[in-house]
């Protein structure tokens, strides 16, 4: 079974092509092209669907050379329906919709959130974890029970991913910043104390971004390494208040966040305090890509056809925690 | 001295206190957080936790006796609770106790107090009785937004950990909160914790 799977929910417009083999997986190419915004300044939905637009042929062509697959092979065509940005989400759905009507190949939407999910499982062989997902769209934890992910704590507000964009952006550098970001408290080890938020399971980082945007004139490093740590360490408190309330095994993160080596670290630690098995879904899969999206229409297509053109919508709120999944 | 729980936050061990069974509650230094907000945070919630279980007792609460505070080790020695969190009883025992476990929450909020961690395995089922555990999250606040977030908390929690039964056991905690803020009240904070749900990532309210 071969998948080509369209992804373009927000910065990132990407094409991959992956062949699925029962349970298995292997990623045949997977090309991306990335929208970046002038420093200080974040996505505009109109521009981040141009860029798209007009990377689009150019990325699906790549895609399919280093694929060495043709179009006429491809079994289904899977793309990003949300949650996203209204604009970017239509320029996927409508190289889905007539790569699918054109060459007659059935057409999947799908769930970006969980398309993150389920390609951090395949690419970490994570059985039944928790899963933290933490990009600029989602800070979530999750465990699937009765068909459905289920969420046991989440922010109240914004993001981890918004947190330190909206952050990086005050300082001038461009979304996504937290490499930038990542680099830069590297550098520093001096914490000022900062607002921590966390209610049960859930966390809130409005304050924190207040705070830190406030205490940042004194030194950006120091600033910097102050946010990683207070938000990161919240992070790990509630993942440590899941992890013991579920009593899971495994801990999975996902998500563009996932490539922060510091959160990395810290969850590691608490993994080992709870005995617990810890995964990390590879750098170069952590943020957005077609494969997310391709290797769930490929899950999907186990138990379901294709949707009929008319039900081929974009939804920009789309809860993963709304979705039935039965494969 | 025997390790019970490896909580979240604190170690629970069981030991002896002036010739009785007690449980020790020690908050471990955790490594992966930074020093200066890692000791803040554990005294902190170890102050909270002792103030306000002693607090919740005279509201006729029923939580155990604080016998001993380290706050130099961040422990807190106090009386053990035999019996089960809510958490691991059966489906029909979990939505009648609903009821109860409203009820003390509205006696909480009604005397300005949150919880701050309301979830089904924070009540111990204990001879017929409902003891309310682990304040340490807790503050005092008459904030109907405050008090939202708490009733929150335990919604997430029942729709995550008790999906099949979420919807009657909503209604009845609902039901035992109503019994002692009253309906006016109720209807405020039941707006509330929607409103904070509609902030939520990409929500839809159930």
């Amino acid at each position: 079974m071969i998948g080509l799977g369209i992804e373009s929910t927000a910065h990132t417009f990407s094409c991959a092509i992956m062949e699925k083999n029962g349970k298995k997986g292997k990623i045949l190419s997977d090309v991306r092209k990335i929208y970046r915004p002038p420093g200080g300044e974040g996505i505009h939905p109109r521009e981040a669907s141009r860029h798209h637009i007009e990377n689009s042929s150019s990325v699906l062509s790549q895609c399919l050379q280093e694929s060495k697959i043709k179009i006429n092979d491809l079994d289904i065509i899977s793309y990003a329906a949300g949650p996203g940005l209204g604009p970017c989400l239509r320029v996927g759905a409508v190289v889905a919709r007539s790569l699918s009507s054109y060459y007659k190949i059935p057409i999947y939407p799908v769930n970006h959130a969980i398309g993150h999910i389920e390609l951090g499982k395949l690419l970490t062989g994570a059985k039944n974890p928790l899963v933290l997902l933490v990009s600029g769209g989602h800070t979530m934890i999750l465990a699937f029970l009765n068909k459905q992910w289920r969420v046991f704590g989440e922010t109240l507000d914004i993001t981890l991913g918004q947190l330190l964009d909206q952050f990086g952006r005050s300082i001038g550098f461009a979304s996504p910043c937290g490499r930038e970001i990542e680099n830069l408290a590297n550098t520093s080890s001096t914490y000022t104390t900062l607002p921590y938020s966390v209610k049960g399971n859930d966390v809130s980082f409005s304050g924190l971004l207040s705070a830190t945007k406030s205490v940042v004139s004194n030194n950006k490093a120091d600033a910097c390494f102050s946010l990683q740590e207070t938000a990161f360490a919240m992070i790990s408190e509630t993942v440590e208040r899941a992890l013991s309330f579920t009593e899971k095994k495994e801990l999975l993160i996902v998500g563009g966040v996932a490539a922060n080596k510091r959160l990395s670290e810290m969850l590691k630690d608490v993994c080992k305090r709870h005995g617990c098995k810890f995964f990390v879904t590879p750098l170069k899969f952590s943020g957005d890509c077609g494969s997310q999206i391709c290797w769930t229409g490929l899950l999907e297509n186990q138990v379901k056809k294709g949707a009929s053109l008319e039900k081929t919508f974009v939804t920009q709120s789309w809860r993963l925690d709304s979705v039935v999944v039965n494969y | 001295m025997r390790l019970v729980k490896k909580g979240a936050e604190a170690d629970i061990y069981l030991t002896k206190w002036q010739n009785s069974i007690a449980v020790l509650k020690i908050r471990k230094p955790k490594s992966y957080r930074n020093q200066i907000l890692d000791f803040n945070l554990r005294k902190q919630r170890t102050i909270k936790e002792s103030q306000t279980i002693s607090e919740v007792k005279s509201l006729g609460i029923p939580t155990p006796l604080v016998y001993f505070v380290n706050l130099k080790k961040t422990s807190i020695v106090m009386q053990q609770i035999p019996g089960k969190p809510i958490h691991d009883l059966s489906n029909s025992k979990i939505i009648s106790l609903s009821k109860q476990m409203g009820r003390l929450v509205g006696t909480l909020h009604k005397n300005g107090i949150i919880h701050g961690d309301l979830t089904t395995s924070n009540f111990i089922l204990s001879n017929d009785k409902v003891f309310v555990i682990d304040f340490g999250l807790s503050q005092k606040t008459i904030k109907p937004e405050d008090q939202a977030v708490d009733l929150r908390l335990i919604k997430e929690i029942l729709n995550s950990a008790h999906a099949p039964i979420m919807k009657e056991c909503w209604k009845n905690f609902l039901s035992g909160y109503k019994l002692v803020v009253g309906t006016s009240k109720l209807l405020q904070i039941k707006d509330l914790v929607s409103v904070i749900e509609s902030r939520g990532r990409y929500a839809t309210v159930v």
